[in-house]
């Protein structure tokens, strides 16, 4: 288990250097000057010129790549370019934000999309199953904006019973929580289909399984060979999905953050990429990826525990 | 003993469901500003720095006017003109003194004492010293020097007479008082922690990218801000505001122009609609120096091709008005009409006789939904008279840098779809167009010797009527040039409560410190 974590561990720092090498790649081909974008038409040459020094932009490409990872390693993202505030603080300020949003979406997605799989894998043919089948596929295909901005319009400006921007007072939960709701929903609601979808698939292959077959055998109550003996096992799959919805969700938070006003890394990296505010967006990348390549790595580390032949694949 | 497992029967789901629902009915959300102490409002920009020499935003202009007293501010209302706010008394003596004193009980927070003369003299001449390299030294290009009279009065001396020191110098953030002791201690310009405030509120909280809270300034020994607290929300997006005032979590916001017709046939109840004439300006440009339209009869002939009305009226639903020029009405060279009128045939013709035919140009736009359906108007209007235009579409960091000398794109760039703003003296607007400019913000490259020289007159000139004729000269030789095709100043939409009173300036821009309750 030991070298299976080393193995995958260098895997994760070789992902994360190779996703930072293609941002830098890509920034450095978008056009637009970005001292022009930031200090605006008043500014002279002069002011453009000494910005584009401060932010490292009169060095090589691979000089900048360079300098930014090896301050990464020590914590140091370098300085947001007007406020001049550290890079690493003004991520860390929004992080919690984006991560409750997510920890959101997949509360959602979790409670409503495994009960749903596994009632249409008992149920399996029935009318149920195909009801379950197909709002699986109706709240996959509808892209998250929609539904966001249809909640919103339903809940908050129709029947006023749930906030509609921000992201509530701090230090006040439950306001927090209450401005959540509509955000998480819009982020999870299409996981709900995914892992209903999959929960299902593995049920059927598992509730088919020889030990199944003899607990029912020797007459145990059918919810508890469900949850208890059935579902722990087709749960496995499900725990890599949502390793790899994370990354989904992280970029369906930007839609979020913009539609509900919230603050967030998903509209911190959208506002930034368009005022080319290279810092930051190379800080919040790396800190995002850096983020997906944990949760992914721990998805792994627990599918790897509970079930050795993944093990032996890498 | 006894095993217990989780059973979700379909009825308990359906019980703890319905319950939730019951639940949210019974409480509905109170109104943000119930007891009206509290005033919610949106800005599109979360505040950045709030150093008057370096502010980047209006937004950021609204908060520094609040928390830092400045000598003047515009007044609210639907005429321009200013109102004292830290001065007692302020006048020109002559066209290059001006004289002030200030209120006798301002202070400073965080133990900085009271305002003084020295603090005026040290705010204004720090902004205009080119080794602080502000942006907006040029609004006080004119200062020779602050003389302290005494402890509260002194002079403004200028080098030379300038005409929009009253209009667009003085009523900004360039007239906000700092702390002199405080901004020497501290060295370097403010960024998001204001230092030493000493306007109607203080900068109590920033979440970044959530909130700014005013407080009103409990030292404040004059006329209060209008509430105890002041939430500002960054809300870039118009579309998101406006849901979030008809949930009732803002009592205050700009619209989308395009909203504005929605909004005023139907309001949300207990709302006010406001529209204000905009000082913003759109054009079509036309890269003079391009291969394929150095001739100005090719120009001239794109003048002619476009339907004004008709592209006004499709971008922004009916809510604007076709503009005549880059000054907005209501100021000193305003016109009523352009040199050129819709006149296809004509178009033709010039195009016929400079021995054009299938033309094929790019218009380069700002990705935003107004400006693309003013381009495809446009685009439809060209191939009217045997133009192929091609829309591109650039997102804001790429769009702001085209026409630059620095790049590499400034001379294959060929129309443009451009919308600059302006403080109220029309030689903001004039200014970007002068020779200086061209490869800056001068994308079309007009270069005209004369336009320079009216220009500078201009500045210097205080009879209105005659600054009426050098602005409107102005933009009778851009017309002229063949690369502007004007078409509209926009329109400002906002939405508010029934229960406050907004502070606007005649151009609908928010002044925080002006808003009352109703």
């Amino acid at each position: 288990m030991f070298s299976y974590a080393l193995k995958r561990l260098g895997l994760s720092v070789a992902i994360v250097s190779l996703a930072m090498l293609l941002l830098f790649s890509m920034i450095y081909l978008v056009p637009g000057d970005p001292a022009a974008v930031a200090l605006g038409p008043r500014a002279t040459d002069a002011m453009r010129e000494a910005l584009r020094i401060k932010m490292g932009l009169d060095q090589p490409v691979w000089v900048q790549f360079w300098n930014f990872f090896t301050g990464a390693w020590t914590g140091d993202l370098g300085r947001e370019v007007l406020s001049d505030r550290p890079v690493a603080q003004v991520v860390m300020e929004q992080l919690p934000y984006t991560l409750a949003l997510i920890a959101g979406g997949i509360s959602w997605s979790v409670a409503i999309g495994i009960p749903l799989g596994c009632w249409a894998a008992v149920k399996r043919g029935s009318w149920a199953d195909r009801i379950v089948g197909v709002l699986s596929v109706a709240v996959i295909a509808v892209p998250s904006f929609v539904i966001a901005i249809y909640a919103l319009l339903v809940f908050a400006v129709s029947l006023r019973w749930l906030p509609a921007i921000g992201a509530g007072e701090p230090g006040d939960l439950g306001d927090q929580l209450t401005h959540l709701i509509l955000p998480s929903l819009a982020v999870g609601l299409g996981w709900i289909g995914y892992i209903a979808r999959m929960v299902r698939a593995s049920m059927l292959e598992v509730l088919e399984a020889q030990h199944i077959r003899t607990a029912r055998a020797f007459g145990l109550p059918e919810n508890l060979i469900t949850f208890r003996y059935a579902l722990t096992i087709a749960i496995l799959p499900t725990v890599t999905l949502l390793g790899v919805g994370i990354g989904q969700m992280l970029s369906s938070a930007v839609f979020a953050e913009i539609v509900f006003a919230r603050p967030g890394v998903g509209k911190l990296v959208y506002d930034a990429i368009l005022t080319r505010n290279y810092p930051l967006v190379t800080g919040a990348v790396l800190v995002t990826t850096v983020l997906f390549v944990l949760i992914n790595l721990l998805a792994d580390l627990i599918v790897g525990a509970l079930d050795p032949r993944v093990r032996s694949r890498l | 003993m006894t095993k217990t497992t989780f059973d979700l029967s379909r009825r308990s789901f359906l019980a703890a469901a319905g319950a939730f629902g019951v639940a949210s009915t019974a409480l509905p959300r109170a109104a943000v500003s119930a007891d009206g102490s509290v005033l919610t409002l949106r800005s599109y920009s979360d505040l950045q720095i709030l150093d008057p020499a370096f502010r980047l935003s209006l937004p950021e202009d609204d908060i520094i006017r609040s928390i830092f007293a400045p000598m003047v501010i515009p007044e609210a209302g639907d005429t321009w003109a200013w109102k004292a706010i830290a001065v007692d008394s302020i006048e020109q003596l002559d066209d290059l003194t001006v004289a002030f004193t200030l209120k006798d009980n301002i202070g400073f927070t965080d133990g900085y004492g009271q305002m003084t003369a020295e603090d005026v003299k040290f705010s204004i001449e720090r902004i205009a010293d080119p080794a602080m390299e502000s942006p907006y030294a040029g609004d006080w290009s004119a200062l020779k020097e602050v003389e302290v009279k005494d402890k509260l009065s002194g002079l403004i001396h200028l080098k030379n007479k300038f005409v929009p020191l009253w209009n667009t110098t003085l009523p900004t953030p360039a007239s906000c008082i700092l702390s002199k002791k405080a901004m020497e201690e501290l060295g370097d310009k403010i960024t998001t922690k204001p230092v030493a405030q000493s306007g109607q509120y203080l900068l109590a909280d920033w979440q970044p990218k959530q909130k700014t809270i005013l407080k009103r300034n409990p030292d404040w020994a004059h006329e209060p801000g209008g509430f105890e607290e002041i939430h500002i929300i960054p809300i870039e997006d118009p579309a998101t505001a406006e849901r979030g005032f008809e949930a009732g979590d803002l009592d205050y916001t700009w619209t989308s122009v395009s909203s504005l017709p929605r909004l005023r046939d139907n309001p949300p109840e207990g709302a006010v609609v406001v529209e204000k004439p905009s000082l913003a300006y759109v054009w079509l440009g036309i890269n003079q120096e391009n291969e394929a339209l150095t001739d100005i009869r090719v120009r001239r002939a794109i003048q002619h091709a476009i339907d004004r009305e008709t592209v006004v009226d499709a971008a922004y639903f009916g809510a604007a008005k076709v503009g005549n020029g880059i000054i907005a009405p209501g100021l000193p060279g305003a016109r009523d009409a352009v040199t050129y009128d819709y006149d296809p045939d004509k178009a033709r013709a010039l195009l016929a006789e400079a021995g054009v035919s299938n033309l094929f140009v790019t218009l380069d736009i700002l990705n935003q939904s107004e400006r693309l359906t003013a381009a495809q108007v446009i685009q439809a209007n060209l191939a009217d008279v045997g133009i192929t235009c091609e829309i591109k579409q650039n997102d804001s960091g790429t769009f702001w840098t085209l026409g630059s000398k620095d790049g590499e794109y400034f001379m294959n760039l060929q129309l443009l779809l451009q919308r600059f703003s302006m403080q109220p003296d029309p030689s903001w607007a004039t200014v970007w167009f002068t020779p200086e400019q061209v490869g800056v913000w001068n994308w079309e490259r007009f270069d005209d010797a004369e336009y320079k020289a009216l220009h500078e007159q201009g500045l210097v000139e205080s009879d209105n009527a005659k600054r009426d004729e050098i602005y409107t000269k102005m933009q009778n030789i851009m017309d002229e040039s063949g690369s502007y095709v004007f078409l509209t100043h926009e329109a400002v939409g906002a939405i508010h409560r029934d229960t406050i009173d907004p502070g606007l300036k005649p151009n609908g821009e928010s002044l925080l410190s002006e808003f009352k309750p109703a």
